[in-house]
C-alpha cells in the first residue's frame, strides 16, 4: 500500500469514528442538558442562599421565619398557598418574589400585622430602582425561597410560648438570666434586623461614639427628660422592650418598634435578654 | 445522416461532453486524468494538467503546486503551521455557529452560555471545542514560531514571511483574549480587567487607550460589545488578511525551507536530488491534508466528549466581588509576572552590594518600564530576528549565539509565566489561604467535591488530635469530609506552631472550627471559621468563610 493509499484509508476510518463518538453524544445529549439543568438551579439556591443571608435575614429571619409585628414570614405555608390570591397577583410565585423584591413595597399590605419599615415597608433592592442587586442575583434569592416550599411550617397560628408572656409590667420580679441565650435571642427575635449602626455591627454594643447599652441604660433613666417609669437599668431595659412608646430617646422622635413584644415573649425570654445587654458597658 | 449517428461516434461525442463538463468542473481535470489522480498514477497529458487547475481556480491558485520532498519531512515541520490554520477554521467555523445563540449584553451574555449549555444539543461540543480549538491556536502558534526559529527558516528570502508571522502571533493572542470576556462569567470579567489595565500604564495615551478599550472606566456594556466586535469582525478580518499573505508566500513563492542539512554544505548528490523532488499538490499533498484534517478533527471531538475536556464556567460577572487568586489568560501570565518585577529596587539592591547608594524609583515608574517599554522591545526583538541575525547560516550547531539566545527567551518567558501566578510573591494571610485552599471563591476544590451526604451536619473543633473517622456511627463513615478537615486541622495546627513562619503565615493560638448545619430541603451551610491572636497587636481576630452546598450541585 503507498503512503498515499494508508492515509486515505486511516482517514476514512477517522472520520468515521469522528461520526461516531458524535452520534453516541447526540444520544445522550438530552439527559446531559437535563443534567446541567438541575445543577444550575442548584447552584442558583446557593447562591441565593448566600444572598439572603447578606440581604435579607436581618428583616426575615436567618431562616426566612419573619420578625412578629415588623417584616413577614416567608417559610410559611401561607406565603407558598394563599398568598397570591390575596393580593391579587396574577403571574407565578418566582415572578410575585422578584417583582417585590426588585421594586420593594412602599406601603405595607398588612400595616396592622407587619409594618415593616413603615416608609417604605420595605426598601426596593434592585439596581434599576437603587438599590444594591442586580437582576440575576434578585432571581438566585427567588430560587432559594422557593426552596422553602414542601416543608415551610404553618406560622399563622401564634407561635407558641414556653410560658406566660411577659406582659407590660415593668415592676414584676424576673427570673435570673443567662447572659448567652440572650445573644440568641437578639438574632433569633429579630432585634438586629433594625437595631443595626452601619458596618460595626448591633446599635446596642460599644462603640467609639458610646459605651455600650448595658452602661447607658444605667445612667438613662436618672436623665432629667426620661419620661418613662423605670427605677433600674433592668427595668429601663424591659420597658424598651415590651413598652418602647414611653419614652423617646432624643434623636429618635419616632416609634418604629412594635409594642408587641410584651405578648410574644416569656418572662425567661426578657430576663436573657436583658442580662445580655447588660453585659455590654 | 444515419450514417453521421453511427454508435461509436454518438459515444465518442458523448464522451467527449461529459470529459468537457468534468474539465470545467475541476478547473482542467479531464476524466482520465482524475482517474489517474486517483490511482495514483502519473500524469496522462503534456503540459501537466494537475498544474492547470492551480491557473484556473480561485481556491486553488493559493495552494502550492508542489513542495519539495525534503521540506515535507515530518520530523522538520512537525505540520505545526497546517495545524495553527486548522485551529483557525475549526474557530472559524464553531464561532459562527456560537454566534447564533450570544447576545453582547451584560444582561443577556452569561444567561445565554447557560442556554447553550442546557438547551442546545450539541451546545456544550461547540463551545468546548471552540476554547480548545482556541488554545491549540495559540500553542501551535508559538510552536510554528519556535521551529521556524530553531530551523533558520526566517533567513534570507523568508524574513518578510517572519515578519507577518509576528503579526499572527499578536492577531492571535488577541483573538483569544478578546473572546475570554464574552462568556461574561467572574473569570473572564476579571482576567481582562487585569488585561486592560495593562494598557493603562502606557504613556501619554495610556488612559486614553484604556477608555477606547473599555468604553468606561470599568467594563460594562460598551466594553462588551466593543470586545464582541473585536472578535467576531476586527481580528477575524485581519486574520484572514494576514494570513493569506503569510500563506502565499510559503506556498507561491519561496515554499517551505528544506532542512539545512540538504540545504547548505555539500550533502551527496542523489541525496540532495532526492530532497528536490517534486512532491505535487493533486494527489498527495491534499491527501495528506485531508488526512491531518480527520486526524485532527478526531482528536479534538475525542478531547471534549471522551477526554471530558470543558471551557470553564464561573459565576456571572460582578464587578463588586474580585475572587481572590484572580490571574490573566495564561498566555498572559508571562507579562503579569514582569508587572511584578520592579527594576528600581533590583538596582538599587545591586548598588547598595558595592556600596553606593541611589534612589531610583521616582525616576523609573516599574509599571511603564514592566508592563509597556519592555514588552514593546521584546515585540521589536521579534521582529527584528530576521535583521538582527546576519549568520547566513541555518544548522542549529553553526549559529550557536542565535539558538542560546532563543532558548534563553524561552525560559525567561516561561519563568516570568510562573511569576505571573497568584501563588508567587503575593502575601495571602494564613487563614484566607487556608479557607481559600479548601473552599475557593470560584471553582470547585476539596470541600465542594465531599458527597452531599457525608456532610454530617455538626461542629468539629480542630485540635492537636486529627480524627481517623468524623462520623463513625454512618455506615461507610465519610472518608472525604473527614479528609477535607485532616487538611483544615493540619494547616491550622502548622500555622499555629510554627513560629518561624513569616508573620503573614501564622496564626498563634489559633482555634478553629467546621460546623455543618442543615439549612433548607437540600441544602447545607458550612461555615470555617478561625480565631487567631494577631502576631503584631495581639489582638484576637476572625476570618470566616462561609458556604451553601446542595444536594445536586455537581462539579461545575
Amino acid at each position: 500500500m503507498s503512503r498515499m493509499q494508508l492515509e486515505i484509508s486511516l482517514g476514512i476510518l477517522m472520520v468515521l469514528a469522528t461520526g461516531t463518538i458524535l452520534i453516541y453524544q447526540g444520544l445522550r445529549e438530552q439527559d446531559r442538558m437535563a443534567f446541567f439543568e438541575q445543577e444550575q438551579r442548584a447552584q442558583a439556591i446557593e447562591v441565593g442562599a448566600d444572598l439572603f443571608d447578606i440581604n435579607c435575614k436581618g428583616c426575615h429571619g436567618p431562616q426566612g421565619e419573619g420578625t412578629p409585628g415588623l417584616c413577614p414570614p416567608l417559610n410559611d405555608k401561607y406565603f407558598f398557598t394563599n398568598r397570591l390570591k390575596d393580593v391579587g397577583w396574577s403571574g407565578s410565585l418566582e415572578d410575585y418574589i422578584v417583582a417585590t423584591v426588585s421594586g420593594g413595597r412602599l406601603v405595607s399590605t398588612r400595616p396592622d400585622q407587619y409594618p415593616g419599615n413603615v416608609r417604605p415597608a420595605m426598601p426596593a433592592w434592585s439596581d434599576r430602582y437603587g438599590g444594591p442587586l442586580r437582576e440575576d442575583q434578585i432571581r438566585y434569592i427567588a430560587a432559594f425561597v422557593l426552596n422553602w416550599e414542601s416543608t415551610a411550617p404553618d406560622r399563622q397560628q401564634a407561635p407558641v410560648l414556653a410560658g406566660p408572656p411577659v406582659g407590660t409590667d415593668i415592676t414584676q420580679k424576673l427570673p435570673a438570666g443567662d447572659a448567652a441565650k440572650g445573644q440568641t435571642l437578639a438574632t433569633s427575635l429579630g432585634c438586629v434586623g433594625c437595631h443595626v449602626a452601619g458596618n460595626t455591627g448591633p446599635a446596642w454594643i460599644p462603640s467609639a461614639e458610646q459605651p455600650g447599652i448595658g452602661q447607658r441604660a444605667t445612667t438613662r433613666f436618672t436623665q432629667s427628660d426620661y419620661t418613662g417609669k423605670a427605677t433600674s437599668a433592668e427595668q429601663y431595659l424591659l420597658e424598651s422592650i415590651v413598652d418602647p412608646a414611653v419614652y423617646k430617646v432624643p434623636g429618635f422622635d419616632t416609634v418604629l418598634m412594635p409594642a408587641t413584644f410584651g405578648q410574644t415573649m416569656t418572662a425567661q425570654d426578657a430576663a436573657d435578654l436583658i442580662a445580655y445587654l447588660l453585659t455590654l458597658k | 445522416m444515419l450514417k453521421s449517428l453511427k454508435f461509436q461516434d454518438f459515444r465518442k461525442k458523448t464522451a467527449d461532453a461529459i470529459d468537457n463538463r468534468v474539465r470545467i468542473i475541476t478547473a482542467g481535470l479531464g476524466l482520465n486524468e482524475l482517474r489517474a489522480v486517483m490511482r495514483g498514477d502519473p500524469p496522462t497529458e503534456k503540459p501537466n494538467p494537475r498544474y492547470k487547475v492551480h491557473t484556473t481556480s480561485f481556491l486553488f491558485h493559493i495552494r502550492p503546486r508542489y513542495y519539495e520532498k525534503g521540506s515535507t519531512i515530518f520530523a522538520h515541520t512537525f505540520r505545526l503551521g497546517f495545524f495553527t490554520s486548522f485551529f483557525f477554521f475549526v474557530e472559524l467555523f464553531t464561532g459562527l455557529i456560537l454566534m447564533i445563540y450570544y447576545t453582547p449584553d451584560p444582561a443577556l451574555a452569561y444567561n445565554s452560555i447557560l442556554d447553550l449549555l442546557s438547551n442546545v444539543p450539541y451546545g456544550q461540543v461547540l463551545r468546548d471545542l471552540h476554547r480548545l480549538g482556541a488554545e491549540g491556536m495559540v500553542i501551535f502558534t508559538v510552536l510554528h514560531m519556535l521551529r521556524t526559529f530553531l530551523t533558520g527558516s526566517y533567513k534570507k528570502d523568508r524574513s518578510f514571511t517572519w515578519l507577518t508571522g509576528v503579526a499572527l502571533l499578536g492577531i492571535t493572542l488577541f483573538l483569544s483574549f478578546s473572546g475570554y470576556l464574552l462568556p461574561w462569567d467572574q473569570l473572564s470579567y476579571w482576567a481582562v480587567t487585569i488585561g486592560t489595565s495593562m494598557a493603562d500604564a502606557a504613556p501619554l495615551f495610556g488612559t486614553q487607550a484604556n477608555l477606547l478599550l473599555r468604553g468606561a472606566p470599568d467594563i460594562g456594556a460598551g466594553g462588551l460589545l466593543r470586545f464582541y466586535l473585536i472578535h467576531v469582525v476586527l481580528f477575524p478580518l485581519l486574520a484572514i488578511l494576514v494570513i493569506s499573505v503569510h500563506y502565499y508566500k510559503v506556498s507561491r513563492e519561496h515554499g517551505i525551507s528544506l532542512p539545512a542539512k540538504i540545504d547548505e554544505g555539500n550533502p551527496p548528490l542523489e541525496v540532495k536530488k532526492e530532497a528536490k523532488q517534486r512532491i505535487d499538490y493533486i494527489p498527495d499533498l491534499l491527501s495528506h491534508e485531508v488526512f491531518l484534517t480527520a486526524l485532527g478533527l478526531l482528536l479534538l471531538t475525542a478531547m471534549v466528549t471522551i477526554f471530558n475536556y470543558h471551557a470553564p464556567l464561573e459565576h456571572v460577572a460582578n464587578p463588586q466581588v474580585t475572587p481572590l487568586d484572580t490571574k490573566a489568560p495564561w498566555y498572559f501570565w508571562w507579562l503579569q509576572g514582569m508587572l511584578k518585577v520592579d527594576p528600581a529596587s533590583i538596582i538599587e539592591h545591586l548598588f547598595a552590594r558595592v556600596g553606593i547608594k541611589v534612589e531610583l524609583s521616582a525616576l523609573l515608574n516599574s509599571k511603564q518600564i514592566m508592563g509597556i517599554v519592555l514588552p514593546t522591545i521584546l515585540v521589536g526583538v521579534l521582529v527584528g530576528v530576521p535583521y538582527i541575525d546576519r549568520n547566513p547560516y541555518r544548522s542549529l550547531f553553526k549559529r550557536p549565539v542565535a539558538v542560546g539566545f532563543g532558548l534563553l527567551f524561552s525560559l525567561t518567558i516561561i519563568m516570568l509565566s510562573y511569576m505571573g501566578l497568584p501563588q508567587y510573591g503575593i502575601q495571602t494571610p494564613a487563614a484566607t489561604r487556608i479557607l481559600q485552599d479548601l473552599a475557593p471563591e470560584e471553582g470547585v476544590g476539596p470541600l465542594r467535591e465531599v458527597p452531599f451526604d457525608q456532610l454530617r451536619v455538626g461542629v468539629y473543633e480542630v485540635s492537636n488530635t486529627i480524627p481517623k473517622n468524623l462520623c463513625p456511627e454512618m455506615k461507610g463513615g465519610c472518608p472525604d469530609l473527614t479528609r477535607v478537615f485532616a487538611e483544615f486541622s493540619q494547616q491550622v495546627n502548622f500555622a499555629a506552631t510554627n513560629p518561624h513562619l513569616a508573620p503573614y503565615q501564622r496564626l498563634p493560638k489559633a482555634k478553629a472550627v467546621l460546623l455543618i448545619e442543615d439549612w433548607q430541603k437540600d441544602l447545607r451551610k458550612i461555615t470555617m471559621r478561625i480565631v487567631w491572636d494577631d502576631v503584631t497587636s495581639g489582638q484576637s481576630k476572625t476570618y470566616e468563610h462561609r458556604v451553601f452546598l446542595h444536594r445536586e450541585h455537581g462539579a461545575e
